[in-house]
């Protein structure tokens, strides 16, 4: 059993290191009807190119997103109507933060960043299914795209530039 | 000569052997139901000569009800199929009056063992068609020719009227016979079967039915100018001569070739030339062996002429040739390629004869040295023979696709359509085979809406090879697609064709594919 258990352990280890090349969230793991903090870890550039935008979408069912200011960076963001409206603190939001953008920065492929923003996650949210955060990596003219989201049934490690995700656990 | 020009005019839409584009269902696909029809789409317009269904148990099913639209045959299915794997084998004519064939595989439900239709060739029908065209060539070239020879050369001499009398006559046999054969080898049909109606009228409605009918008007001038009296043989005799030419260039691999305003005046003037030197020959070797009066004179008009048409004939052919053949190595590689070479070592045989006859016993013969004209005339024999030969090896030519149809063929692209809910494209690698390629694609979404991405990506990958994906960005040429050019594809098989679509800056839409890339 114990050796089981640290097989399963190693794969996890090996599985997750995998994506240690992508863009990911420093916290893997939120409950619905919570407030997120999110680190969003940049690695390395496009293809060796340096870092000069980090631009993320916000998916529907977040709400009251601040971005953290960067020094080196502009910061702005891009506001829309939501779907449907949420309840904050016994008041209903319909519009707010949809895309957020560092940009105008120079992170050289050789050294790491990370880029903070916090959010809430709306009780709306599904419980126990993962929620993507889309980021689009600008590198002057280049650029990588995070954005991919698994389709139903397929496996999150077959993709080429997976989507930074979190998984959503229920309200406590 | 009319005829001649109107047969080039009607049929200059001709291109070449067709070749199959695109088909629905894919080859190999596996469908949940039977489709309510099918579809082939060739590189031309074509138009089915026998369309068959193979059910899985081997049984064939005609398929007749089908409709025309352009390049494309669309065929009805007319009942319920069970599953397992089933054959749509087709056989179409193109545009050169060839017919070819293939078939499809597609499964319902799951794949079976696939039934078992490999075309087998039907070696009696072969045979009988070149015979009838070896007999057809001996009618049209020396019995035209030698009418043309005897109203025009012979003078007063009439040796070997006899022979070019029966060589038309075997001609005027072989002509119709031919043009039922055809029509067996249009339907995929047995010899059996020369005596249906429906045999005869596909063989008239193939290209080969043009040839079939000025060969005939051809052979009957020729025919009525050896009754006639000299001043009204002479015309027909000429007519005769340009019916050869115009009958050949009706149809065939070097009258389908591109460009057309030359192959068909070069086959023209092959055909024309051929007859005039061949048609000479018997009369003049009897002529000189009965030491008949004349002969001399005979002997020395056709030397006079035979330079230029000669010249002529050899120039014509050797740019048909060239058309025909594009590469020297296809010489080697292809069964066209290799008749041509027996016919070339044949042809470098028969001008040596030629060339010894005209400047080396020609002088002499005429200055009537007897023992010469003896020799001349076993010459002329032997030339005979070496010219029935050489309608042997053209003959052949009939059952091969010459390397430039061939090239074509292979130059065809290979397209597929991919759908999915989100977005579909129409993909299309050009040429379909390994090797340098360019790619075509049209972007639209799920409903045939527009569909304005920011990015298109191409990703071509064989798992089954060692070979990484090649990933190309495609650009926008401003015709609406998207293209990526200079991109190689190295080994031929199965590939999975992936196209990337940025939708929007986060919305990346991935469809694929299986794509069969000739080698």
């Amino acid at each position: 059993m114990n050796r089981y258990l640290l097989a399963a352990g190693a794969f996890l280890v090996l599985g997750t290191n995998a994506a240690f090349a992508h863009i990911t969230l420093e916290t893997q793991e939120a409950a619905v009807g919570s407030t997120y903090k999110a680190v969003l870890r940049v690695p390395h550039g496009c293809d060796g190119k340096a870092t000069t935008a980090v631009r993320v979408q916000i998916p529907e069912g977040v709400i009251a997103v601040k971005p953290m200011p960067k020094p080196g960076w502009t910061l702005q963001t891009k506001k829309g109507k939501y779907e449907k409206s949420y309840q904050l603190y016994g008041q209903a939001v319909a519009d707010g933060v949809k895309e957020i953008d560092w940009s105008g920065g120079n992170l050289p492929d050789e050294f790491y960043d990370e880029f903070v923003f916090r959010a809430t996650l709306t009780a709306d949210l599904p419980a126990g299914r993962k929620l993507y955060f889309p980021v689009v990596q600008e590198c002057g003219d280049a650029a990588a795209r995070w954005i991919e989201v698994p389709a139903a049934g397929q496996d999150e490690d077959a993709l080429e530039n997976p989507a930074p995700g979190i998984k959503l656990t229920p309200k406590k | 000569m009319v005829i001649a020009f109107i047969v080039m005019a009607s049929t200059s839409q001709a291109l070449a052997h067709a070749a199959l584009i695109k088909t629905d269902p894919a080859d190999g696909a596996v469908l949940a139901q039977a489709p309510a029809r099918f579809s082939l789409t060739f590189s031309e317009p074509v138009s089915p000569l026998v369309l068959t269904l193979v059910r899985p148990d081997g049984t064939p099913v005609a398929l007749t009800s089908f409709r025309l639209s352009e390049q494309t045959v669309e065929i009805d299915n007319p009942r319920a199929l069970k599953s397992g794997t089933h054959v749509l084998s087709w056989r179409v004519i193109s545009a050169d009056g060839h017919p070819v064939g293939g078939s499809l595989l597609f499964s319902i439900g799951a794949p079976s063992e696939p039934p078992d239709v490999s075309e087998a060739i039907d070696w009696p029908l072969r045979s009988a068609i070149w015979i009838g065209k070896v007999l057809l060539y001996a009618g049209l070239f020396f019995g035209i020719g030698g009418a043309f020879a005897l109203a025009w050369l012979a003078g007063d001499g009439r040796a070997g009227q006899r022979f070019v009398a029966g060589a038309i006559l075997c001609g005027l046999v072989a002509a119709p016979l031919s043009l039922g054969l055809q029509g067996l080898d249009a339907l995929g049909a047995p010899l059996s079967h020369l005596a249906q109606p429906v045999v005869w009228r596909t063989g008239l409605g193939t290209s080969f039915g043009w040839t079939v009918l000025i060969a005939l008007i051809a052979l009957g001038l020729g025919l009525v100018s050896l009754a006639a009296p000299r001043a009204a043989a002479r015309p027909l005799a000429l007519a005769g001569l340009a019916g050869v030419g115009a009958a050949l260039a009706a149809s065939g691999h070097a009258s389908a070739a591109e460009p057309q305003w030359l192959t068909r005046p070069l086959v023209f003037v092959h055909g024309a030339g051929i007859a005039f030197w061949a048609g000479a020959l018997v009369p003049l070797g009897l002529a000189l062996k009965r030491q008949a009066a004349g002969a001399v004179e005979f002997l020395r008009r056709f030397s006079w002429a035979i330079l230029p048409v000669v010249a002529l004939l050899a120039a014509a052919g050797i740019v048909l040739a060239v058309i025909q053949v594009r590469t020297p190595s296809a010489l080697v590689d292809t069964a066209y390629g290799r008749l041509l070479l027996v016919k070339l070592a044949l042809l470098v045989f028969l001008f040596t004869l030629a060339a010894v006859n005209r400047w080396k016993l020609t002088a002499s013969a005429e200055a009537g040295a007897t023992e010469v004209q003896r020799r001349l005339t076993r010459s002329v024999g032997v030339e005979v023979l070496i010219v029935l030969a050489i309608f042997g090896v053209a003959a052949g030519w009939r059952f091969t696709p010459p390397p430039r149809a061939l090239a074509i063929a292979a130059a065809q692209p290979v397209s597929v359509h991919i759908h999915a809910l989100q977005a579909m494209a129409d993909l299309s690698i050009t040429p379909g085979h390994a090797g340098p390629v360019s790619v075509s694609m049209i972007i639209m979404t799920g409903d045939f809406g527009p569909l304005d991405a920011k990015e298109v990506t191409l990703v071509l990958s064989k798992r089954d090879s060692g070979i990484e994906p090649l990933k190309r960005a495609a650009t926008k040429p401003g015709d609406g697609s998207w293209r990526v050019g200079n991109l190689v594809i190295p080994v031929p098989g199965r590939w999975t064709v992936r196209i990337d679509i940025l939708v929007s800056d986060f919305d990346v839409v991935k469809i694929e594919a299986p794509i069969d890339i000739r080698p």
